[in-house]
């Protein structure tokens, strides 16, 4: 007997998956930028972006909102919506239902 | 203790008069104590709303899970959020290190689609094919092993039992910084109760004498114990996002308070710049003393990016949560909820505390910053003491309800995983309900014990809580969710390995046995940075690959157990 796998447990996965991805490439960015334009330079040279250093702005702030912005679009059409399920009562022997 | 309060607020105007009159420094004021007698019975009316909301059903399931019912908002603005503790420490790590803190708290950027995109949906999924209401229920029926639900409630308590004696600390502390008179700002677990002042209590036959740190200690517990008796699981969150709300409200108003006395965050920026050094405004960050750490070189600000964003996923009251979402539709809103809410607290918080170091350029106790400034640029605004008070309510609420939702998960591991597994079976509603009541008066008593006279190393075995408890679950959780090959061998020695690990590395750097790296915060407790990443990076890690070989090594689980989990109901 094969029995088929839950859509809820394929759907999670392939959105946790898409996700560690998503973390990677924020990652990536972020620390890219900011240790490229901020570490170690000199003040003199500093420049600024709507009052935020420029490094700040380009490495944090920017994609802070595109993450944002990344997270509203991955809630309103990416993410699938399933049946949960009822709770299982007798789990195990022990018939802990409270 | 009722009778104490009402005693102290009768003689708030004097105290107000002289404190603005002969200090230079600004005074908490009436402000403060009226907004934390007013959360204080907003919490109770919680409780109260909360119990009502949970009597149907049977009791484990609406006390401890409130019957698997949470909402998008209230599921979102509690599940990742860390701790009162976190959310304090923050502005003083801007003051002192600048802008380089945008990157050290930068992960938070992905945090909500990580605490709920990764494992949200399916945990809630294998908390209702396990029917388990707490995390060492679902990883014992999940792998069917009692060996491993006794190892999970065991490392559940460890860690709970001592990030919650902190809290009771910091609960203290910050009761006596809302003391109308009070010129104590600091809101931090470190902090040394300092105020000397004693009160007289006369009981039938002795007077007991007590300073207002003791005082604080047990109005403190007094409160959170009895609205989280009343309410419990249900009570706790919706408390959590009482505060979450009023702490929004409260950023936005410093947010706005403190750009314009600063006259913009450029200025602000340039100004604190001369007051600092180059640091200030580049990586790896500005330390005020010479020859300190170097605040987050780039192997710090890596490990970090992996800290928040996983550590999130793998708190035990964070799981808790998501177990107890009502239906996917509620975690899918909860990401944009919280992405939402995420940008505008975090970014304006660096803002306000840039502003500070502007405004305020030489605070000796900089855990005081976002107190001092929220008096400071609201004292000529009408009824500023309101907003200020309005504002520093907030980081008092984010304790007592970091406080009511370790109480909650303390308690369920006790009476679900022991009382019921172990002792009493059998036991109906009125026995669970006491046990449960009596498990939380006695960490409440407990706590109280062990904060009377605060000691030092209590605060080591804190900070390997919170790293501890992520290296502990997380990767373990994951396997349970996804792996159909994961086995009951293998989870036990990732959980096992995972702990030992960050132990081992936090050991190695507190005791001094190999020479420090000088990178990193400076605190009393350093752990030791191997190859200059913190300790939960390697003990995330090692949990994953001794997870995974021991799983290969040992025999598959049983086929019908896992079919039970994983596939569709016929």
């Amino acid at each position: 007997m094969t029995r088929q796998q839950d859509p809820v447990v394929n759907s999670s996965f392939r959105e946790a998956i898409l996700v560690v991805a998503v973390w990677l490439i924020a990652m990536l960015w972020t620390i890219t930028v900011c240790y490229r334009m901020g570490y170690n330079r000199p003040v003199e040279d500093l420049k600024f972006v709507y009052g935020f250093p420029d490094w700040v702005f380009w490495g944090v702030a920017v994609p802070w909102c595109a993450c944002t912005v990344v997270s509203c679009f991955f809630s309103a059409f990416l993410f699938r919506d399933g049946h949960l399920g009822e709770d299982v009562e007798d789990a195990d022997d022990l018939g802990l239902g409270g | 203790m009722q009778n104490f309060l009402l005693h102290s607020i009768e003689h708030l105007p004097n105290c107000w008069l002289l404190s603005a009159a002969d200090l230079p420094l600004p005074r908490a004021g009436y402000g403060t104590t009226m907004m934390l007698v007013l959360f204080i019975l907003g919490s109770v009316w919680i409780g109260v709303m909360a119990n009502r909301a949970t009597r149907s059903g049977g009791f484990m399931k609406g006390f401890f899970m409130g019957n698997r019912g949470l909402g998008a908002w209230a599921l979102a603005l509690t599940a990742t959020v860390q701790s009162g503790g976190t959310f304090m420490g923050f502005p003083s790590l801007v003051y002192n290190h600048g802008w380089i803190v945008a990157l050290w708290i930068g992960s938070y950027m992905i945090v909500p689609l990580t605490g709920f995109g990764i494992i949200g949906k399916r945990l809630a999924h294998l908390s209702r094919r396990t029917g388990a209401i707490t995390v060492p229920d679902l990883f014992r029926t999940r792998f069917n092993s009692p060996a491993i639900g006794l190892t999970c409630t065991v490392f559940l308590l460890l860690y709970m039992s001592f990030l919650m004696f902190a809290q009771f600390k910091a609960g203290a502390i910050v009761l006596q910084v809302a003391w109308p008179d009070s010129s104590e700002l600091a809101m931090t677990e470190d902090v040394v109760p300092v105020s000397n002042i004693t009160y007289d209590f006369d009981l039938p036959g002795y007077t007991v004498r007590l300073t207002r740190y003791h005082v604080g200690l047990l109005l403190f517990s007094t409160v959170v114990v009895t609205y989280t008796l009343i309410g419990g699981f249900l009570g706790a969150v919706w408390t959590d996002l009482f505060q979450s709300l009023l702490m929004f409200v409260g950023v936005m108003i410093l947010l706005y308070a403190s750009l314009t006395a600063a006259g913009g965050l450029e200025n602000a920026t340039m100004t604190s710049l001369k007051h600092t050094g180059p640091g200030f405004v580049t990586g790896p960050g500005y330390s005020s003393s010479v020859g300190a750490p170097d605040f987050l070189p780039l192997s710090l600000a890596i490990s970090f990016f992996v800290i928040w964003v996983w550590g999130g996923v793998g708190t035990p009251a964070g799981l808790v949560r998501l177990m107890a979402s009502q239906d996917t539709a509620v975690i899918r809103k909860s990401i944009y909820l919280l992405s939402l809410y995420n940008m505008g607290i975090y970014l304006p918080l660096i803002v306000i505390c840039i502003c500070g170091r502007a405004l305020i350029p030489d605070l000796e106790k900089t855990d005081e910053i976002i107190p001092r400034l929220a008096l400071m640029t609201t004292s000529k605004w009408p009824a500023g003491s309101i907003v200020a008070g309005l504002i520093l309510a907030a980081p008092f609420g984010a304790v007592m309800a970091t406080v009511s939702s370790y109480l909650v998960v303390l308690s369920s591991a006790i009476v679900r995983d022991i009382y019921q597994r172990f002792i009493n079976p059998k036991a109906d509603r009125s026995h669970l309900r006491i046990a449960a009541w009596g498990t939380m008066v006695v960490a409440g008593v407990l706590s109280v014990a062990m904060n009377w006279n605060p000691v030092q190393f209590l605060q080591v075995f804190i900070i390997f809580s919170t790293s501890g408890a992520a290296a502990t679950f997380l990767i373990p959780a994951i396997m349970a969710c996804y792996w159909r090959r994961a086995n009951a061998p293998g989870i036990l020695v990732s959980m096992i390995s995972g702990a030992l690990t960050v132990l081992l590395l936090y050991t190695i750097g507190i005791q001094e046995w190999l020479p420090q790296i000088p990178i990193g915060a400076q605190t009393s407790f350093r752990p030791y940075y191997l190859l200059g990443f913190d300790p939960l990076l390697w003990g995330l890690l090692t949990s994953s690959i001794l997870g995974i070989l021991a799983t290969m090594l040992t025999s598959p689980p049983d086929e019908d157990l896992v079919s039970r989990m994983f596939d569709v109901i016929e």
